[in-house]
């Protein structure tokens, strides 16, 4: 071994052992001075080697991306480093320090941060290690990695009030219980989150009347387009003017034409009453809804703001019982369905076509001129003759989005039943709306339902129960 | 859950390297930390990164804000503009759900083009299947001197310029981005409607020249 070293080393300066002096070089090699020569150029050699490949190690290991996934302040997080994956088999020591103000917690034997952030903000952790063969007692290396803790979106949003002052102000929040003939309305509309945080403005409204005198009931919900600069005003225009509309004409005459159609519908029912029976609802409910577009027409004009300003979805429904059953008629524009739930709960009936777009927004609104020349506008009304119902509603898509997804589900009679149990306090809250009992108390309840906290929906939300 | 898709384009090439690329990374990152303070952007705004030098890679797909982590870029080689439009094409195919009767869309998605020079590619093949995909708005930034701005305009009337490709212009860049965003998550939730072009944007800082 000392003697090939010394051979090579010799060779490698140009230095030849002649043949003569073998004698020599072989007590040279055996020498104890240079035995220990060779033995210590050996321990250096492999001590460069070892320091460079430790130093090599470390400078991998800073440059090592290391990403630890992003936390949500409130919410519970737990993630485990996968030192295999990582390449970290060769650690004798680790730590993470850093995580103390934040609410999670390093579990070494687990190798796993867990816990519940309490703040959030942009972390700088230091990871502090020491890989195999280093020194116990020496200090550890140190390697910084951001760990990111989102804030909780619910506590970034504000609840600003809305200008009182502003000459289309309305209430942030109204619910309201009233007697609808020998049936029930209830009905709340809350400002969304989105227009709390800014103090903006509810755009949803909702209206209604019941005329005890001749037993029909008039019920109407808009909702009035966010993109919209004046869309509070024209929801409650549109509300509003339906029931006005019927106030005025819904006269005598055309409430017996009606009476003596249904009363012949009833005792024979065939093709000719039907188309007589969608006449009626085309003519009228059809004239309604035009004379609204021309009403916001108008105020558009009045306030100098161009029509689209108002932009509102509008659906309205004419309840009235009779001997047969009840009669409901309705009309709608925009995305808000109208929905009949039948007496034993095994059917559902949506009364309007949603008008939905390839992409999600594609609606349509009262404002818009094409409806009413529009191939799709006969199919905008509905007619009803039921013996009886359980639920008739009217919702803004504040509700139906969080609720129901897509409009799909409304036709799916599982999803209005989760509504009902929903509703009948199975949330996370806890929120118990009484649908039996008959009360104002039950109509505040029934706003205290609609806080429901629901990711990325946070439109006003308006629902208008008739049981 | 409707999401909001925001696809930038950023150009890696040769001549973004030094105080550029660090200026874009930095402004992404301080975009991505200011988004996060903004109720309606962290629920709804999902970003994705897509560079482009020699070829066009996505760097970064699809991500919600809170989950949201920066990768490196270094920039090296040329202009490949053409393959950026034709991969978000493809991206936006795969990641942005449409509304069927089966399921509620995402919101069009915003797309943001910042580059420092002229594509190097056959870029026009890449405009056509570009011009395809329905998004709400595209923005399209000429970092400096070098960047073609009549060739940005056929990708979008929304034309924006820099005089110079300097880290504080980059920087008012990005925080106008972030504010368009923030706009545009907004109206889409409070609205649900979509935003349509630079009009209903937050006007631009003086350092962003609008190219008519």
């Amino acid at each position: 071994m000392d003697k090939s070293f010394i051979q090579e080393l010799f060779k490698a300066n140009n230095i030849t052992v002649g043949t003569n002096r073998q004698h020599l070089f072989d007590a040279f090699v055996n020498e104890e001075k240079n035995r220990l020569a060779v033995k210590l150029i050996m321990e250096n050699k492999k001590l460069l080697m070892d320091t460079w490949q430790f130093k090599n190690r470390l400078a991998d290991i800073q440059q090592q991306p290391v990403s630890i996934p992003n936390a949500t302040a409130g919410k519970p997080y737990e993630v485990k480093l996968d030192f295999a994956q990582l390449n970290w088999n060769d650690f004798s020591y680790f730590h993470i320090e850093g995580l103390e103000e934040s609410g999670l917690q390093y579990d070494p034997e687990t190798k796993v941060i867990r816990g519940t952030p309490v703040k959030s903000g942009d972390f700088k952790l230091t990871l502090k290690y020491r890989i195999n063969g280093e020194d116990e007692a020496s200090a550890p290396n140190e390697k910084k990695v951001p760990l990111v803790i989102n804030p909780n979106p619910k506590s970034l949003w504000k609840n600003m009030e809305s200008d009182k002052n502003d000459p289309y102000w309305k209430e942030d929040n109204v619910a309201i219980y009233a007697p609808l003939g020998d049936r029930h309305l209830l009905a709340a509309s809350k400002r969304g989150r989105s227009h709390a945080n800014t103090g903006g403005f509810r755009e949803d409204d909702f209206a209604f009347k019941h005329f005890t005198d001749t037993g029909w009931s008039v019920l109407v919900v808009s909702d009035g387009a966010g993109s919209a600069r004046l869309s509070r005003a024209g929801s409650r225009i549109a509300c509003n003017g339906i029931v006005e509309y019927f106030e005025q004409h819904f006269t005598p005459e055309l409430r017996s034409t009606f009476d003596a159609l249904i009363a012949t519908h009833t005792a024979a029912p065939g093709d000719k009453t039907q188309k007589e029976l969608t006449r009626f609802v085309y003519d009228n409910l059809g004239k309604a809804a035009f004379t609204i577009h021309k009403k916001l027409e108008e105020f558009a004009a009045t306030a100098a703001a161009p029509v689209k300003d108002l932009h509102s979805t509008l659906i309205f429904v004419l309840l009235k019982k009779y001997e047969s059953g009840y009669v409901i008629m309705s009309f709608g524009v925009g995305d808000c369905p109208i929905a009949l739930i039948n007496k034993d709960f095994s059917d559902i009936a949506l009364l309007n076509r949603l008008d939905v777009g390839e992409f999600s927004g594609g609606t349509r609104f009262i404002t818009m001129q094409e409806i009413f020349k529009s191939d799709t506008f006969a199919t905008r009304f509905g007619f009803r003759l039921v013996p009886d119902f359980s639920y008739l509603m009217l919702m803004t898509d504040g509700i139906y989005d969080p609720k129901f997804e897509v409009e799909a589900n409304l036709e799916k009679l599982t999803e209005w039943k989760a509504l009902l149990e929903d509703l009948g306090g199975k949330n996370d809250d806890n929120v118990k709306v009484d649908l039996a009992s008959h009360t104002t108390e039950t109509a505040n309840q029934l706003s205290a339902w609609m806080d429901f906290w629901s990711p990325g929906n946070h439109d006003d939300r308006t629902l208008m129960i008739i049981s | 859950m409707r999401r909001l898709p925001v696809y930038l384009l950023l150009d890696t090439s040769g001549s973004m390297n030094g105080e550029p690329i660090e200026a874009v990374k930095n402004g992404v990152q301080i975009m991505i930390n200011s988004l996060r303070q903004n109720p309606q952007a962290i629920e709804t705004a999902f970003i994705s990164i897509i560079t482009f030098d020699s070829s066009a890679r996505q760097v970064v797909p699809l991500t919600d804000l809170a989950s949201f982590q920066m990768v490196d870029i270094k920039a090296t080689g040329t202009t490949a503009l053409g393959e950026a439009l034709q991969l978000v094409s493809n991206c936006i195919d795969h990641e942005v759900a449409k509304t069927t009767t089966e399921k509620k869309g995402d919101w069009k998605p915003l797309v943001f083009i910042m580059t420092d020079g002229i594509p190097t590619d056959s870029w026009q093949s890449g405009l056509a299947a570009f011009k395809q995909r329905k998004v709400a708005y595209t923005i399209a930034c000429a970092a400096g001197s070098g960047a073609d701005t009549a060739i940005l305009k056929q990708i979008t009337d929304n034309v924006l310029s820099l005089d110079t490709a300097d880290s504080q212009s980059i920087a008012r860049f990005f925080a106008w981005v972030t504010a368009s965003i923030g706009v545009t998550s907004t109206k889409v939730e409070d609205a649900g409607k979509e935003l349509i072009g630079l009009n209903e944007l937050p006007p631009p800082p003086a350092e962003l020249n609008i190219v008519v």
